[in-house]
């Protein structure tokens, strides 16, 4: 048993200083490439972001938020956080000023940490819903940016746009697809 | 087996409570604006255009929300006071989110004069509108609202109801297709809740993202998106929605008739079957509504034609003989709540069929927006629903011994129908003379028989309303009367 915690605890180590790497390489060394075009900012660098908040979450196992109340508030913020790291302004200015992309990569990890301290401990229902209006927002945002035919972000091109929008849209199907088989089979494990 | 404790009974009843009155109240305004719809069409009021349509989005969102609302708890009633405990705070928490949407949605509309239509068909919201812009975007609003608060509810029914019954494939009755007969019996109304459920979980989804794509061009007028995809995402979602209302009816059918009847009412591999094509062909349904959009692909077409009979035809007809079972020289007393019960189920069978007729290609060519539409939805949801949810009422309001209503409430059940199927019928009229559905007066068409003919039509229609309205109204004492009894018992 004690054996089994051990391991637990380094393997928590392992992911946890694995995550610190590779927020550290996207975020330094590879910030400039991911700035370059608007489907690497959005649909690479920032997921990525979020993945490792998730992946980081998972692993502290000790650290929960479990009063409903608490969670729902948590998760409408991490709503709104994901908001507005799409929208055409604070991408522009993330673009511009690196510092201010860097809030966005701790923004995005923290919020990606906080979805995943709250989500496992909330009723079945609510890592249902969320994830499902995640993907139909962002199924809806990707359409939109496809649909513009004026240049949102002036950091980019109107192509680039429309391809974000693309990738966006095949992430919320992809969120959606995930939300679907994680239903039936939770319902299915019962 | 989940034990229930009268505490969590009584816990109930005041939820369900909450939401028939609710309805009770909501309903027969409804009405009213249906019937000064009727009224203006038939040139006996004369309100301008931007009310009148006004009055229809509201006519028309309002009675889908409210009765798909009232659908939902009633199972939630049943459900939680019958097989699995379930959790009330969160069925408060649906009722409050759904009030606050209806609220967003009554001052857009009586307020705003926001009138879109109940489907608010892409773009029409955006182009030339005659109303506010705030008005749109609070009706969006309301709307997600809403939608998540259903969501959210069915989520938590669906999954109750798993935990209880070993998992989603034994939820939908695959345990009886097999040789041995199943450990445990599955409840008709577990089944035919998730059939229900499961579908409108996704069709709330996908409404969730067409309405986030509202709100950005709402937001952002220069964007604009398919308009096709739209129409998909928008019926995938209202019509499932109004789909799954009417067979939650027929779940607490299901489990409420053999208590008249005194036969029991079980699954069985046939029902399971049927039930089965409906839960497969539900969400492709509604490709009916998009034969005339000539860029959608003809396979679609195609296959909307299929859905439409196969999600239909099965489970009517394994429901219409399990209802004829039932009934057949049994020694039932035709008080109100069996002569409902059987009255709705011949009027989603009237409605069903005018439905299917529409819903073939070829005729629909020639029906096609006319009042033969709102004829056939409206025969199946007042006709239907509405009377599934009138006899759950009464049920809920009645007692194991005293069952029956007072002869007043009789009397008026009986013209509330009459009325109903005078005023349906003078709908039917009127799309076979090829009456256009959604004019606010003929005259504007130009073309003297449908004015002539739709405006005689409205005026009799609009008289068989005052109808269904005095019989709602005589009924509601006796329905009143035993909601609101104190000394009472929850029903069983
Ligand atoms: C006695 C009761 C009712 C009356 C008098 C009534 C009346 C009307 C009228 C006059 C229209 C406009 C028809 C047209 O010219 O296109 C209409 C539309 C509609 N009604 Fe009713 N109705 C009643 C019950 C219901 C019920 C129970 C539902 C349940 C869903 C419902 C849902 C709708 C919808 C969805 C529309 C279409 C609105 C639109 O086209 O945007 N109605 N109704």
């Amino acid at each position: 048993m004690r054996k089994g915690n051990q391991g637990d605890r380094r393997a928590a180590w392992i992911a946890a200083t694995g995550a610190v790497v590779l927020f550290a390489v996207l975020s330094f060394p590879c910030n400039y490439w991911l700035s370059l075009t608007m489907p690497r900012h959005q649909a690479i660098q920032l997921p990525a972001m979020l993945l490792i908040g998730l992946a980081l979450g998972r692993v502290a196992r000790k650290v929960n938020v479990k009063d409903l109340s608490w969670g729902l508030a948590l998760l409408l913020l991490a709503m709104g956080s994901l908001i507005f790291w799409m929208l055409p302004r604070s991408i522009d200015l993330a673009v511009i000023h690196p510092w201010f992309n860097r809030i966005m990569h701790v923004h995005m990890v923290a919020t990606g940490f906080a979805i995943a301290i709250t989500l496992r401990n909330m009723p079945f229902e609510l890592k249902i819903a969320f994830p499902g209006m995640l993907a139909g927002m962002l199924i809806a945002t990707g359409a939109s940016l496809r649909a513009f035919t004026i240049l949102l972000c002036s950091s980019f091109t109107i192509e680039q746009q429309h391809e974000t929008g693309m990738w966006l849209m095949l992430i919320g199907v992809a969120v959606f697809l995930g939300t679907a088989v994680f239903f039936i089979r939770r319902l299915g494990r019962e | 087996m989940t034990a229930f404790n009268p505490e969590d009974r009584g816990r109930h009843k005041k939820l369900i409570l909450t939401w028939s009155i609710t309805f009770l109240v909501l309903f027969p305004l409804l009405i009213v604006l249906g019937l000064l719809m009727r009224m203006n069409q038939g040139e006996v009021i004369k309100v301008d255009n931007a009310t009148f349509y006004s009055y229809m989005t509201l006519h028309g969102l309002g009675m889908a929300g409210v009765l798909f609302s009232m659908a939902w708890a009633a199972v939630f009633y049943l459900v939680g006071t019958r097989y699995v405990k379930l959790n009330i705070g969160l069925g408060y928490a649906v009722f409050l989110l759904v009030v606050i949407g209806s609220v967003g949605l009554a001052v857009a509309t009586l307020i705003g004069k926001f009138a879109a239509g109940w489907y608010m068909l892409y773009p029409l919201p955006f182009i030339g509108a005659t109303w506010k812009a705030w008005t749109t975007g609070l009706a969006i609003i309301s709307l997600i609202i809403m939608g998540v608060a259903w969501l959210i509810g069915c989520l938590h029914v669906v999954y109750a109801l798993s935990r209880e019954y070993g998992g989603f494939t034994n939820l939908i009755g695959w345990q009886y297709l097999g040789k041995k007969p199943p450990e445990k019996e599955l409840p008709p109304l577990a089944l035919i809740a998730t059939i229900s459920l499961v579908p409108g979980i996704l069709a709330f989804i996908a409404g969730a993202a067409m309405l986030v794509m509202y709100l950005l061009q709402h937001l952002e007028p220069s964007l604009s998106f398919d308009a096709l995809v739209q129409k998909n995402l928008m019926f995938f979602f209202g019509h499932t929605l109004v789909n799954i209302t009417m067979y939650c009816g027929v779940g607490w059918l299901y489990t409420l008739l053999p208590e008249f009847t005194g036969r029991e009412w079980k699954l069985n591999k046939l029902t399971v079957y049927a039930w089965n094509a409906t839960f497969f062909f539900i969400v492709f349904a509604y490709f009916h509504h998009l034969y005339m959009d000539f860029v959608q692909p003809t396979g679609l077409q195609i296959a909307g034609q299929l859905a439409s009979y196969f999600s239909a035809i099965p489970a009517t007809a394994v429901t219409m003989f399990g209802v004829i079972a039932q009934l057949y020289r049994s020694k039932v007393k035709w008080g109100v709540i069996p002569t409902a019960f059987l009255l709705g189920v011949a009027g989603w069978a009237i409605g069903g069929f005018a439905a299917v007729v529409d819903s073939t290609i070829s005729i629909n060519k020639v029906l096609h927006n006319t009042l033969w539409v709102p004829a056939h939805f409206h025969t199946y949801m007042l006709m239907g629903v509405v009377l599934l949810i009138l006899a759950f009422l009464y049920y809920l309001g009645s007692t194991e011994k005293n069952r029956d209503l007072s002869p007043k409430a009789g009397f008026g059940f009986w013209l509330f129908v009459a009325g109903a199927y005078g005023f349906l019928l003078m709908f039917y009229l009127g799309g076979m003379e090829s009456i256009p559905r959604r004019f606010s007066e003929y005259a504007s068409s130009g073309i003297a028989h449908t004015h002539d003919t739709g405006a005689l039509l409205a005026k009799v229609a609009a008289l068989f309303v005052a109808l269904v309205l005095i019989g709602l109204l005589m009924m509601y004492g006796a329905l009143f009367n035993g909601l609101l009894k104190k000394d009472q018992a929850p029903a069983k």
